[in-house]
Parts: structure tokens; C-alpha cells; sequence
């Protein structure tokens, strides 16, 4: 019966209407990434259309009619994020540096203006003047004038023929009407780039719709020689190739804000030979090591120890059992935010229990020995699970054979039953270890990645690893460096993938699926 | 069959386009609308605003977008897209710094009649590199607060209060605790009562480009009123009192710092607002707190938005103005950073903060607190925390944060 939905007329109705609101959703999608300029996601998007009707509805591929949804999955979540990050880790992107270069320049030019020394600004109405030109008129408080500017001149109206509105702002003349509300509301997105004449060094530009300033000029951009030029001292500003126009006299000078520039390989290489980043990385690399690996240690002895002491038919066995698991059952957030509460100095249980006065979090050994003890709570029931399981998979004639040759329980355990469970469980360990490589949730939550010599200049913490520390560097609240995190995020992914192919490799546990 | 599936896939495909392509299409923004961004309380406060009054610009809708907090607001705003960004932010004056450098905000000029509203101090909190990018709108700043379960009258000076923690020492969780703000921000009162100055201000009101701090004087003030003979602390100001707010409404602290944010719930329990700023070591001297402000600062999505001259408006009507002023303070429990809207301060809360301010205050300029390594915000709590919890040399950790704010200051001035 249930085979028979799946076949026929009805499977096949059912397929088109899916496959109709599936393809529906994903070009409305693209078509909304296309118009927020995200080219690369509208095309895959569209691809993905056409790859899901072309699969699904020819007999071209059925392997692919499985494999495609976790396909795609795997290009947008897994290969997309790391082609991404490897492209922003060969940028300058960092404050100072998120914009492109077009809209730097637009900003930069929106911000090169100076006004004049006494910051003279104007109560103006915005109309239109006899000709039907854009204008302004106004009250020039420095010449005592009524006066009418439009793009290109400024006249003068005798005060007897201008309107005053009930703030005594000039509201209207023979010469000028002013726009009604929908008008001026219609010319808002216009209103940044008027320009209105005063004189010729001087512009109006309008602040609102009730105001307008004199400005003039700061800065002059060259499109041809791509550089900006002040006007007062002649200073010029170049492309530095590193997201900046910089004064060709003085490089320190830069315009704000910036661009993302492509610097290619240098915030890969600054790891190393700027001292301010190297010796950070170093120690927080040598930290994350040691982390990852006691974790694995001792998560994996602990685990084995009772899935070992529970491996024989004991009573309350199954009692024990549950409560073991139940640290593994509860919210590892909510566990790591109660441990934390534990080790408070003040009011902590740990101290409270032991009569010790212990800054848990405040000196470098007690906070990395807190980090080791939380994740061995977090992590034993795991290792607990799969060596029961793993246990039960070794036949027991192997260590009754070797009881019976004469083997102690310590030499059947160390020569039989370990070799055999690390052969099972290696992948498992490994993947335990680049778990823990990237275990950000239990040090931000319980550390902090502290405690930090911040006194000594240090930017790195006691138990920061490198995806905290890289976390801190891109999401710093006055200066994070994306770019930078992105290129030890790159390194990270090595290394996790490197260690991990290796010990994949000197297991031989990837043989059998050769 | 091959023809009928053929078909079947050229009007899914036709159908697919069509739904798409409709369902697909950007909705069209209401007409001129300008988006206010703001945290749970501002937000919500222009909310209030809103209802009360809602044509503040003729020909435009104004619309609040209320975050739940500071840290999602600050979130959003970073991920801001030109489709998804704000108009006018509220937000705290660091931000200002940042976000210039990151072509997020836009400048502003204001009328003689608006800059008139404010204090040059507070038009600089919201500046960068000469520009000034929104319109103050309230004073974000920490007051002390003296316990009159345990002290009669206001204290004179640092050792006064001190003097008072030893006598009734055995009954008191600590003599001084800060409840608001956290021991950076808080607690900076604290830090330049003794001499701890991240920079000062020159007489002309520019920041003073001279050394801010002698680190041997503040070491030497820290190891005579927070030390006790064994070179530990005396348990006078704690720094890592969690509970400081608990304690101090339960009668076991006799001084707190508290912000001009959270002063209802001391009020409630019966508690008179008795403001002052933490006294200096010499009598009539005082040590300054922040006093910040946040404003309301233009974006650059509001042009792109084609609603800037509007937004402009928006900010000279609602907060530039009497009329906005006045409505506004009417709401906002903090003290209004406007002349006109200080005028309509109604708690003695609101009046106690403001005179805070007005008696000893340093505004808090982002770009001279960020380090290039270590800012202010870490160096600070580093300090108290090396001295009082490790117990380590205090002329030692002195220089050190004194070499720090030197940095910060040298480093910051360029960028003003």
C-alpha cells in the first residue's frame, strides 16, 4: 500500500506540484539576490532550479536523484562559507575597510567639503524661481540681503516684494514660488547632490529642507589619475593599493573611509612576521593543541573507564547508565553557564566545597584547569556511549582465549580489548579532537578565552584557542580586522583537515571504504 | 511519454518563473518613509513619541524599528544592507567613530539656533575628524549615590568615605561598589579621584594633549585608601561585587555608583536621590565620570533611500527643537541633552544626574579610549583587578596603564 504512493499517477502529480513550489521559492529567491546585487547566489540559486527539475524529472541520473539535496546543501552551507573566507583572507577588510572602492569614493567626495569660517547656514524655502529653475530663497544674514539662488547665479530681491512666512523666513516673491510638501518630497532624493550658487567660491547646500550651509570644496577627485587633490595646499591623494587614498607626502594620511583592497597573501604572512600577531598565535596555538588533546584524553579515559566498570552485569546497572548520560542530555550552553557559576570566586561551589579562596578565572593554570574539568563533564558521556557500544562489537571468545592462556585482566585489557577499541573508535577520537580544536562555545561562555594580561599588552588570553582568539580579532568592538580572522580561520581549516587526514590515514580506518 | 514529460517540465518551468518572478519582486517601500532604528528603551520611547505626534516631518511617515537591545541593535547595524539600513540611528556617541570610518553614518550641519540647543562637549561626543554626525539626545552618565541607612551626610573627599568603611568595616560587604555601568565605564569616577585619567580636558575645552595621568601619585593614592598594610586590599572598593545593587539597598554599602538609567529602582525603595560624583582625595575635588550622550545620528542608507533631506528634518524637528525636546524628555527617563529639554526634567533623578554632569564630567571620546592594542575598557578593569584581586604591585600596574592612556591618547588625537 505504501509502496503504491510512491508509484503511479499519483507519485508523479505529487512530484510536479513539490518540484512546482520548490522551483517557485528558489527563483523568487533568486530573483531577489539578483536585485541585491548577489550575483554569485542568484546563479546558484537558478542552477539549483534547473539541477532539481532536470533530475527529477528525467531518468538521466538515480544516483543523483539521492545525492542532490545533500549536494546542494553542501555547496551552500560547507563550500560556499570557505570559498568565502578564503577570498575575504586576501582582502584589507577590517573598520575603516568595508566598503568598495566606488562607494568610498562617493562618500570620501560627499565628505570632502569645508564650510566657511564662520559656519554660515541660512533659513532658505526650497520653489522654483520665474525661469522654473530650482531655487533657494533666503535672508543673507552676511550681506543683509534677500537674495534667490539657483544652480548657476544669485540675485538679489528688494525686501518689499518678498513674503515672509510666521518665522519671518522668506517664503515667496514675485520671483519664486516655494514647492508644496509632495514637491519637496519628491525632490529628497535629488536634494544631496543640489548645489545652489553663492559665489564663486562658495556653494549652497541644502541641510533638511528648511536649511542650506555654504560650502565649498575641501578635496577634488581626478577619475583619469584616480586621486583626490585639496585645493588649499595642493595635497594629493593616492590609491596605497591597501583600501586607502593616501598623501603622496605623508602615506600615514589617509581619506576615510576605505575600501576592501585585495593585499593577496599579507595577512597570512603578518601572522608571522609582525611580532605583535605572531607570538599571540603561537601561544594560543600551542594552547589550542594541549586543549584539544587532554579533552580527547580525558573525555575518551573516563568514558572508557566506566563503560568499562559497566560492561559486567552489576545491579542498577541501567540506573547508573541513565544518570551517566545525563550530563550529555542537557544543553551544553546551560551546563558550561552553571559551571561557571561553580568556579565564582565569591560564590562558587568549588570553592565553597573545598574552603579555598580560588580565582578560578583570574590566573592562567586555575582557568585552563576549569576548562579542562567542564569539558571532561561535557564530553565523557560521549566516549561513555561508544565504548559500551564499542565493547559489546569485540567477541568475547578473544579474551576468554587468552584468560585461558594464562593472560591477567590488565594484559587481556591493554594487548586485546584497547588495540581492538582504538582501531573501532580512532575515527571517533579524531573527530572528537577537531571538535574540540573549534570548541568556541565552551570558552566564550566559561572564559572568555581570560584571563588577559591586558596590562602587558597581550591580545590574546590564557585559554583563548584559535577560534576564539579569531572570533576576538574579526568581531572586536573598535577595530575588528575580518580580513585577518578570515586568513587564521584558512589556517585553521588546514590544520584541522590535515591532522585529521593524517590520523585517518595511520588508522587505516578509510581502507575499508576503498 | 517523452513529448508529455517534455511538456510537463516546460510548464513547471513557466509556472515556476511566473509565481517567482511576481512573489519575487521587492515590495515598494511606502512612500517617503523614514526609519528610526533604536534599542528597547529609546525605541520604545519614540514609539511613545510617535503615537502622541506623528507628523514631525510634513510629506513623510516615520517609522520605529524597536531592537531588544543595545548588542542587537549594534548587530543589525552592522549588517545593515542598503536595503536593510536605517534612515537615523540611536545610538551611543562611540559608535560615532566607527561607523564614519566605515561610511555608515552621514554628516549633519546644524543652524546657529540648533547648535545653540547644545554644549560644544556634547557636539563633539557625536564628531568625527571635524564632522559631526547626528543631534545629542540624552546624557548617558553614573552618579554616586551615598547610603543614608549608613552615612548622615554627603562626603567631602575620598578619605572621608573610607575613614567611615574601616569604622563599621565588620557590618559592610565592601565601602564602595559599582552598581551601573560596570567598573570601565561606571567606575572611571573612581579611577580619576585618585589620578587615573584616560585624558583630560583643557581649560578651552579641547582635549588636553599633555600626559593625562601620573602614574606614581595614583599608585600612591591607590596603595593609601584601597590597600591595607599587608599591601592586599582593604576591601573598600570592590571590584568584582556582582551583587553591589543587592547590598546596597540592603544597608551593607554605604557609597555606589549607579547609572541615570536604573535610578527608578532605588527610588522605589525609598532611596532620595543624593547624586554627587565620587569625591577626589582632597576635599572639594571630584573625580569625573563619563558624561556621554547618545544621539541620533544620520546614515548613509538614507540617501540612498532618496529620504535624506527628510531624515535631516526629522532630526532638527524631533530633537533639534523645543517642541521635540520637550515631548521627548517628557517620555525619556535619562536627562535630556538639550538646554530646552533639560528645562522639562521632571525627577529630581533626571535633575540629580544633570547636575552630575554639570559638576564633574569627562565626555567620552571613542577614539582616545580604542588602543591599538589595549583600550581603555580593558586596561581599566585590568588595573583594579591586578592590584586588588592579584595583589600585584600597584606602582608597577600604575605605569603600565599609565603608558596605556598615553598610547590611547597619542593614537586617539590623530584620528579627532
Amino acid at each position: 500500500m505504501l509502496v503504491s504512493i510512491f508509484r503511479g499517477k499519483f507519485a508523479f502529480v505529487l512530484k510536479v506540484i513539490t518540484l512546482l513550489i520548490l522551483s517557485s521559492l528558489l527563483v523568487m529567491l533568486a530573483q531577489q539576490a539578483f536585485a541585491s546585487g548577489e550575483y554569485a547566489i542568484a546563479i546558484f540559486l537558478a542552477v539549483s532550479t534547473l539541477a532539481l527539475n532536470f533530475v527529477y524529472l528525467t531518468k538521466r541520473s538515480v544516483p543523483l536523484k539521492f545525492f542532490l539535496p545533500g549536494l546542494l546543501f553542501l555547496l551552500a552551507f560547507v563550500v560556499g562559507p570557505i570559498l568565502y573566507t578564503l577570498a575575504m583572507s586576501g582582502f584589507t577588510y577590517q573598520t575603516g575597510n568595508t566598503l568598495s572602492k566606488p562607494e568610498a569614493i562617493a562618500q570620501i567626495q560627499k565628505l570632502s567639503v569645508s564650510q566657511d569660517e564662520n559656519q554660515t547656514i541660512f533659513d532658505v524655502t526650497v520653489g522654483k524661481n520665474g525661469s522654473d529653475e530650482l531655487s533657494l530663497i533666503y535672508l543673507d544674514s552676511l550681506t543683509n540681503e534677500y537674495a534667490i539662488s539657483t544652480e548657476k547665479k544669485r540675485t538679489v530681491e528688494p525686501e518689499s516684494t518678498v513674503v515672509k512666512d510666521e518665522f519671518d523666513i522668506p517664503s515667496s516673491s514675485p520671483n519664486f514660488r516655494a514647492l508644496t510638501e509632495d514637491e519637496l518630497g519628491a525632490l529628497d532624493a535629488q536634494i544631496p547632490e543640489l548645489k545652489f550658487y553663492y559665489n564663486d567660491e562658495y556653494y549652497l547646500a541644502l541641510e533638511g529642507f528648511q536649511a542650506a550651509s555654504l560650502y565649498k570644496k575641501s578635496l577634488q577627485f581626478n577619475e583619469a589619475s584616480d586621486e583626490f587633490k585639496s585645493p588649499v595646499n595642493n595635497d594629493i591623494y593616492r590609491d596605497n593599493g591597501r583600501g586607502n587614498y593616501a598623501n603622496v607626502s605623508n602615506p600615514e594620511d589617509i581619506l576615510q573611509p576605505g575600501w576592501r583592497a585585495p593585499i593577496w597573501f599579507e595577512n597570512y604572512t603578518k601572522l608571522f612576521s609582525e611580532e605583535r600577531l605572531r607570538t599571540p598565535f603561537i601561544k594560543v596555538f600551542l594552547w589550542t593543541i594541549s586543549f584539544a588533546g587532554l579533552s580527547v584524553l580525558t573525555t575518551f579515559a573516563l568514558g572508557l573507564l566506566l563503560a568499562l566498570a559497566l560492561n559486567k552485569a552489576i545491579r542498577g546497572r541501567r540506573i547508573y547508565r541513565s544518570i551517566l548520560i545525563l550530563p550529555y542530555a542537557m544543553p551544553s550552553v546551560m551546563s558550561i553557564l552553571i559551571w561557571g557559576g561553580m568556579f565564582d570566586t565569591d560564590f562558587g561551589a568549588i570553592n565553597n566545597l573545598f574552603g579555598t579562596d580560588i580565582a578560578w578565572f583570574q590566573n592562567a593554570a586555575f582557568a585552563r584547569t576549569a576548562v579542562i574539568v567542564v569539558n571532561l563533564w561535557l564530553g565523557f558521556p560521549y566516549f561513555y556511549l561508544v565504548a559500551s557500544g564499542a565493547l559489546q562489537a569485540i567477541p568475547a571468545e578473544l579474551s576468554e582465549a587468552a584468560a585461558i592462556d594464562g593472560a591477567s585482566p590488565r594484559q587481556i585489557f591493554s594487548r586485546i580489548t584497547l588495540p581492538l577499541l582504538l582501531k573501532i573508535l580512532s575515527p571517533l577520537l579524531i573527530a572528537s579532537f577537531a571538535f574540540n580544536f573549534n570548541n568556541f562555545n565552551l570558552i566564550y561562555l566559561l572564559t572568555g578565552g581570560g584571563p588577559i594580561a591586558q596590562l602587558d599588552g597581550e591580545i590574546a588570553g590564557s585559554t583563548d584557542i584559535l577560534i576564539s582568539y579569531t572570533y576576538k580579532i574579526a568581531f572586536d568592538q573598535g577595530n575588528s580586522n575580518l580580513g585577518l580572522a578570515s586568513a587564521i580561520s584558512v589556517l585553521i581549516f588546514l590544520l584541522v583537515a590535515s591532522m585529521s587526514m593524517y590520523g585517518l590515514k595511520k588508522s587505516k580506518v578509510l581502507d575499508d571504504f576503498v | 511519454m517523452k513529448n508529455k514529460r517534455t511538456g510537463v517540465v516546460g510548464v513547471i518551468a513557466a509556472a515556476a518563473l511566473a509565481f517567482g518572478v511576481v512573489a519575487g519582486v521587492p515590495a515598494q517601500a511606502a512612500d517617503k518613509e523614514i526609519v528610526i532604528w533604536g534599542d528597547e528603551k529609546r525605541g520604545a520611547n519614540l514609539e511613545k513619541l510617535m503615537a502622541q505626534k506623528s507628523d514631525w516631518v510634513k510629506g513623510y511617515d516615520i517609522k520605529i524599528v524597536t531592537w531588544s537591545s543595545f548588542t542587537a541593535l549594534k548587530t543589525a547595524l552592522d549588517a545593515a544592507t542598503e536595503k536593510s539600513g536605517p534612515d537615523i540611528v540611536m545610538a551611543p556617541n562611540d559608535w560615532v567613530a566607527s561607523g564614519a570610518k566605515n561610511g555608515k553614518l552621514a554628516p549633519v550641519t546644524l543652524t546657529a539656533k540648533t547648535k545653540a540647543q547644545f554644549t560644544a562637549g556634547q557636539l563633539f561626543d557625536l564628531s568625527y575628524k571635524g564632522k559631526l554626525y547626528g543631534l545629542p539626545v540624552d546624557v548617558n552618565n553614573t552618579g554616586m549615590i551615598y547610603n543614608t541607612k549608613l552615612v548622615s551626610s554627603a562626603p567631602k573627599s575620598f578619605g572621608e568615605m573610607v575613614d567611615l568603611y574601616e569604622a563599621k568595616k565588620s557590618s559592610l560587604k565592601s565601602g564602595l561598589c559599582v552598581a551601573g555601568g560596570g567598573n570601565a565605564f561606571g567606575g572611571l569616577g573612581i579611577g580619576t579621584a585618585l589620578g587615573a585619567y584616560p585624558y583630560r580636558i583643557a581649560a578651552d575645552g579641547n582635549v588636553d594633549s599633555a600626559d593625562p595621568m601620573n602614574a606614581t601619585t595614583f599608585a600612591a593614592n591607590v596603595t593609601k585608601y584601597l590597600l591595607g598594610a599587608d599591601g592586599k586590599s582593604n576591601g573598600f572598593f570592590s571590584t568584582s561585587d556582582s551583587t553591589c545593587k543587592d547590598n546596597f539597598l540592603a544597608g551593607k554599602v554605604p557609597y555606589a555608583i549607579i547609572g541615570n538609567w536604573e535610578w527608578k529602582d532605588y527610588v522605589d525603595k525609598g532611596f532620595k536621590m543624593n547624586l554627587m560624583p565620587v569625591p577626589g582625595v582632597t576635599a572639594g575635588t571630584y573625580g569625573p565620570g563619563f558624561g556621554s550622550v547618545s544621539g541620533a545620528l544620520l546614515t548613509t542608507y538614507a540617501a540612498k533611500h532618496g529620504v535624506e533631506a527628510g531624515a535631516k528634518t526629522a532630526l532638527f524637528n524631533i530633537f533639534g527643537s523645543a517642541t521635540g525636546a520637550r515631548a521627548y524628555q517628557a517620555i525619556e527617563g535619562r536627562p535630556a541633552a538639550s538646554k530646552d529639554g533639560a528645562k522639562y526634567a521632571k525627577t529630581a533623578a533626571q535633575k540629580g544626574f544633570a547636575k552630575v554632569a554639570g559638576t564633574s564630567s569627562l565626555p567620552q571620546i571613542g577614539v582616545l579610549l580604542d588602543g591599538d592594542k589595549t583600550s581603555y575598557w580593558e586596561a581599566s578593569g585590568a588595573f583594579w583587578t591586578a592590584v586588588l584581586v592579584d595583589g600585584k604591585s600597584a606602582t608597577t600596574e600604575a605605569t603600565k596603564l599609565a603608558a596605556i592612556y598615553k598610547a590611547n591618547l597619542a593614537k586617539g588625537l590623530k584620528d579627532l
